[in-house]
């Protein structure tokens, strides 16, 4: 908690001496031998203020890198006083601002009789530190109860130049009493905060030439508040080099030295060379394949020349079946950064992995063999190393969810669900509005799913409705809109009417899926369920007037009115309202029947009505059966229950065939039928293949049960007739 | 989650105990071995997934069984056990941790069960003696605790108060539950020491850590009773700022979906088997109004052929390639999709993403994600881009190595000589370099540069074509003018009359 890498502060020396030559010859002269007597342009060199300014910019570039967020950085130049290049403010924490500000601070000033000191810089340091973050702002002032306890810790990295060990102590010290006084500062105000703790990392640097008089040493205790190293280093070379050893383990980073890149030879495109890239990233990446097994990460950790830390080096893996592309089993993830970011093998990998492919690193055993160990891929430009199971599974050999509940059944809606998903998929969106927390885009995607899935039977017996996509289309998808325009209402409509006019012509519904069992329900069957199914997803549908619309046009065209709400009607009210309606319906059948009397032989008709009414209780139960179990209980009673209009319109013949069929009912009663129990809600109920259980095959048999649901066949089944 | 069983088997363990209710007479190792027979029988009603390893010990220690499912066998191996000597409960921690680092590796989530009787001893190998110890080892502690893994201990103490061994013993098996961490706990049998008080015991402490995870995969209005094996764990995590500890909720919400490439592969807490829930109780008819897809299986018969939702969402997942994003508790979000194991079993898997609404850094806050579709503007995809490019995508100039210095001059030679064509790409990469070179304040490259085109003049071909040596000498002079050393000045191209003449 609390760690002091959250606040680093670089105080950077623009003393008149930073102007000097670090004595660092850089050959910059490259050209080709031109001849004899070419004669190549003099070296250049750094000056001590260049190579600190890249050195800083170097960590600051691993650092945000890295760490987006929540690792801040801040620049304070010292010379005549102290000027700050940026603030805390996470809009003022990159490279290019820092660059910039740089930019107009210049090179060093030249020397003159005047107070140039790095002190100036290390004050405004303990005062920058005493400012609040954002975050400790928040934590400071949120209302938990660990409101007071923000410890701000920090970090001081100083890049000076110092004459002897003696000024080098004196520096401490006064570094010492200016964090004594800013507490005291701190401690009178409000918007200050004290600071608890402050690592300061002197690093005194000298040119190439020159034998420092100032020697390093180690972290040490100046004070409970403030701990101090040293680094005496040459500027030329060393410098950047001590830097990135330090950044190791300010931030607790790991090094990975991905091995054996493939790459193309400029000179020679047909043949490939190997290289390694070094890449850091944190420490706990690695964490997974160091705690195992000792042998093994003995034989990957390495430690380079000139550096102080140790790399792990991992072999670079063609991706071969396994890719990003599937979830792979990541148990860790962290952004990289390349050790070398503008080296041809770094920018060959980074350019691999930017362009959207991955790569997975292996490493070697001692046993023999080796292990995917990591995933190295780019998100949205930036660059991931994820960590991946090593390890043994406890996930291994799990059951297939075809063995468990629900996993023999073989007719889920599983083309409709994947539409359902397909019209829920979810994007990044802007922020349009000021969210309040309750109405984020995610809450209202939850609402719209709610919304798709108000009626939603899951298996493809359980539903006919769904069934009919080539009748029905779209007014399913249409209705699951928020808002109804004019002409949604009007198409939703005239499927209404084209269903009415089909079932007035007689006209079977034709389903793919029919015929499972080798028999579908038969015509008058399909109409009906199909009606109370269409009245039952309309009802739950009714959003808005324009849908109510659609739910009207449907009651109307079935003569059932608005006032015949669900509930409303009791069983007793049927009796004479139904008989009047289905008076009129038995007319206009029985004229139809008339009608098409040469095409549909009268013995057809016939025997669909015996069929329906004469239905044993061993046989399949029709799909009518298992739809209300799906449709919300109250619907189910409502709409498909007693009070239902869409029960089979009964019709003069078939009340007189129940009657005749009665009356000829010799055979003793079914011995299900006998041995059933009456459920609450007056059907009856009783177990079919009772001993299915001792002798349990592999038969699939979706409805094991037979519920005698008197409620669901309409008059014509009323035993009372 | 794999359980390790630490079985005592030091010589204390044959001390005798007489049953008051039947006068019978069980050793303590009886006891233990009933104990352990229940537990196992728990998991094999409970969490048939478990995977279960038992240690013996003494002075030294000796994997029993391995990890395994077949807990039948593990009953059979544990009748085998013999006595030994004393009880060294360090050296047994140490074989924990071996065995469970190379099993399951560092980042499992183990549970340790130590089953000892309560007896103290004395000397260098005792639990006093290694404990007294620890302080000593600062930093890098040889003490094996806590384990090397995420690891929960469980102390089960085969002693009863009356045993006056019990009450210096105790403090000594807390601390070491304490430096496990993750709140284990030190259980010892209720009144005297039967056969049904260690079941009970052991009962107990199954409820208390084995508990299954039954909970509700819910998507809209369609939901269904799951199994999450292994049980999902409380998550406790120290942060920069803050300790985040969350336990799961019990109702997991699908909220939209996802295509499984734009997911990627992002790091989880923790991935669990979604199964669905089997045991079929009828809770009361509070939510009738519900589309309850799963209540047809009050018939109880063949609980493969009820419908069940989660199949559904996992045959849907599987052909569309898709994953779903579940919201897991307040702000805490996890990905449902279908995982199969190599295999052709396949299954509705869990990852458990870390808590917060940004655990995905290209999937943006969670809380953003949207399924709406507006007609007015595209629809925006994936991956989140973040505001500011990392350096290693902007093209940044690093001349630490001399090489990064070396390359970035010889880029603009190389257009240097394929002037005029390159004109532009030269002022350019001149521009750029020299800009770096200013902010760092790197003035000697500046001249170097001046020193080098005006070199490069005198070394142009015969057949070189004029503008080359009008830009070099152009450039050159620019660069040694004090004005060119504003940041925010830029070297313009020299309008020369040969370009459009010579085309």
């Amino acid at each position: 908690m609390y760690p002091a890498n959250h606040k680093t502060i670089f105080v950077l020396d623009h003393t008149p001496y930073f102007g000097i030559s670090s004595e660092y010859l850089i050959e910059f002269d490259f050209t080709k031998s031109r001849g004899p007597g070419f004669i190549p342009l003099a070296p250049i060199s750094k000056s001590l203020w260049t190579c600190s300014v890249e050195a800083a910019i170097e960590y600051c570039r691993v650092v945000w890198d890295l760490f987006p967020q929540g690792k801040l950085v801040r620049f304070i130049v010292s010379d005549l006083s102290a000027r700050i290049l940026n603030t805390w403010s996470p809009q003022q924490q990159n490279i290019q601002h820092i660059i910039s500000s740089l930019a107009s601070i210049g090179v060093p000033p030249r020397p003159q009789q005047e107070d140039f000191s790095v002190i100036h810089g290390l004050k405004a340091a303990a005062e920058a530190h005493c400012e609040c973050t954002d975050i400790q702002h928040e934590k400071r002032t949120s209302l938990t109860e660990n409101a007071i306890k923000v410890l701000n810790r920090c970090r001081v990295i100083v890049i000076m130049s110092a004459r002897d060990d003696a000024s080098m102590k004196s520096l401490e010290d006064i570094f010492q009493n200016i964090l004594i006084q800013q507490n005291k500062i701190a401690a009178s105000s409000d918007h200050l905060i004290a600071i608890h703790h402050c690592h300061l990392v002197i690093i005194n640097i000298h040119p190439n030439t020159v034998v420092s008089q100032v020697s390093s040493h180690p972290v040490k205790e100046v004070s409970s508040i403030l701990t101090s190293e040293v680094h005496s280093v040459k500027a030329g070379g060393e410098l950047s080099g001590k830097l990135s050893n330090l950044i190791m383990s300010h931030y607790n980073l790991g090094s990975t030295t991905v091995t054996g890149i493939p790459m193309k030879e400029e000179q020679n495109a047909s043949s490939s060379a190997n290289y390694d890239v070094e890449i850091f990233h944190a420490a706990a990446a690695h964490t997974s394949i160091l705690k195992g097994n000792a042998a093994d990460s003995a034989l990957i950790r390495t430690q380079r020349d000139g550096t102080d830390y140790e790399t792990v080096t991992l072999k670079w893996c063609t991706p071969r079946g396994c890719s990003a592309s599937e979830m792979q089993n990541c148990i860790a993830m962290h952004r990289i950064t390349p050790a070398d970011v503008n080296s041809r093998p770094s920018s060959c990998l980074i350019n691999f992995l930017l362009s959207g492919r991955s790569v997975m690193l292996e490493m070697p055993r001692k046993a023999g063999g080796k292990m995917i160990s990591h995933l190295l891929a780019a998100h949205g430009g930036e660059i991931f190393v994820h960590t991946l199971v090593t390890a043994r599974s406890v996930l291994e050999d799990p059951p297939s969810i075809s063995e468990g509940s629900g996993g023999r059944i073989t007719d889920y809606r599983i083309t409709d669900f994947g539409m359902m998903m397909k019209n829920n998929k979810l994007f990044p969106r802007k922020r349009k509005y000021e969210q309040t927390e309750e109405e984020t885009l995610l809450n209202r995607s939850r609402a719209q799913l709610d919304r798709h899935t108000k009626f939603w039977p899951i298996t493809i017996s359980a539903t006919f409705l769904f069934n009919l996509k080539n009748y029905v289309d779209p007014l399913p998808t249409l209705m699951l809109k928020e808002e109804l325009t004019d002409e949604e209402v009007v198409e939703c409509k005239q499927i209404i009417y084209s269903l009415i006019g089909q079932e007035s012509k007689h006209e079977p519904l034709q389903t793919p899926s029919m015929g499972q069992r080798g028999k579908g329900p038969k015509r008058e069957e399909q109409y009906r369920i199909m009606w109370t199914e269409l009245e039952a997803f309309l009802r739950v549908h009714c959003r808005t007037d324009q849908h109510n619309r659609v739910l009207n046009c449907l009651l109307e065209c079935r003569n059932k009115l608005d006032e015949d709400k669900p509930g409303a009607a009791c069983k007793g009210e049927k009796g004479g309202k139904e008989g009047k309606v289905e008076l009129d319906q038995a007319i206009r059948e029985l004229d139809q029947l008339g009608k098409s009397g040469d095409t549909q032989p009268e013995s057809g008709v016939r025997v669909s009505v015996i069929r329906a009414t004469t239905d044993s209780p061993m046989s399949p139960p029709p799909v009518s059966m298992s739809a209300p179990s799906v449709v919300p209980r109250s619907l189910s009673r409502g709409s498909s229950g007693a009070n239902s209009i869409y029960s089979r319109p009964q019709s003069l013949l078939d009340l007189w065939l129940s009657r005749t069929l009665a009356a000829r009912e010799t055979r003793p009663e079914f011995h299900g039928r006998l041995n059933s129990e009456v459920l609450p809600d007056g059907t009856l109920r009783t177990k079919l293949y009772p001993f299915i259980m001792d002798d349990q095959g592999p038969r699939k048999n979706v409805h094991a049960e037979g519920v005698l649901g008197y409620r669901s066949r309409g008059p014509g089944f009323d035993p009372a007739l | 989650m794999p359980t390790v069983i630490l079985y005592d088997v030091s010589l204390s363990m044959c001390k005798p105990v007489l049953q008051s209710e039947n006068g019978e007479t069980f050793s303590k190792k009886n006891l233990a071995l009933h104990g352990v027979n229940c537990l196992l029988d728990y998991f094999s009603v409970n969490s048939k997934l478990e995977f279960v390893s038992v240690i013996a010990f003494s002075s030294l220690y000796e994997i029993i069984s391995p990890f395994t499912r077949d807990f039948e066998s593990i009953k059979q191996k544990l009748q085998q056990l013999e006595e030994y000597d004393k009880t060294s409960i360090e050296t047994a921690l140490h074989g924990v941790n071996r065995l469970v680092l190379g099993e399951w590796g560092s980042a499992t989530p183990c549970q340790v069960i130590l089953v000892t009787d309560g007896h103290i001893d004395f000397g260098p190998l005792s639990l006093k003696e290694s404990l007294s110890n620890v302080p000593h080892h600062d930093g890098n502690s040889q003490f094996p605790l806590p384990f090397l893994f995420p690891g929960k201990l469980s102390v089960i103490c085969l002693a009863t108060p009356q045993e006056p061994s019990l009450h210096q013993v105790l403090p000594l098996y807390r601390r070491l539950v304490e430096m496990a961490g993750a709140n284990g706990g030190v259980f010892t049998p209720e009144g005297s020491l039967t056969l049904k008080s260690v079941q009970a015991m052991f009962q107990k402490m199954a409820e208390t850590n084995f508990a299954p995870f039954v909970g509700t995969l819910k998507c809209g209005n369609l939901e269904s009773r799951v199994v999450l094996s292994p049980a999902p764990q409380t998550y406790y995590k120290e942060t920069d700022f803050e300790i985040v500890k969350r336990a799961m909720s019990s109702t997991i919400e699908v909220c939209g979906f996802m295509d499984v490439a734009d997911v990627g592969s992002p790091m989880a807490i923790s991935r669990h088997l979604v199964l669905p829930h089997t045991t079929t109780k009828v809770e009361g008819d509070s939510n009738s109004v519900k589309m309850e897809v799963d209540t047809e299986d009050e018939s109880g018969l063949g609980e493969g052929n009820t419908a069940s939702f989660c199949v559904l969402l996992h045959g849907a997942l599987k052909v569309e390639n898709m994953a779903g994003l579940c919201l897991l508790g307040e702000n805490w979000f996890g990905v449902v999709y279908s995982w199969a194991d190599g295999k052709k079993k396949s299954n509705l898997m869990l990852s458990v993403l870390e808590p917060g609404s940004n655990p995905v850094p290209w999937l943006g806050d969670l809380n953003n994600l949207g399924s709406t579709k507006s007609d007015t503007e595209p629809t925006p995809t994936f991956p989140v881009r973040p505001v500011e490019k990392r350096s290693y995508s902007q093209n940044c100039v690093v001349w630490i190595q001399q090489a990064g210095l070396q390359s970035d001059i010889q880029k603009i030679l190389r257009h240097a000589r394929k002037l005029p064509d390159k004109t532009q790409h030269f002022y350019k990469e001149l521009n750029r370099v020299r800009r770096a070179a200013i902010s760092i304040g790197f003035i000697s490259l500046l001249e170097g540069l001046a020193d080098i085109f005006e070199r490069e003049c005198t070394l142009l071909p015969g057949a070189a074509h004029p503008d080359c040596a009008l830009q070099l000498t152009h450039a050159a002079g620019v660069l040694r003018k004090p004005y060119s050393r504003d940041i925010n000045f830029s070297i313009a191209p020299l309008r020369t009359k040969f370009v459009s003449d010579d085309s």
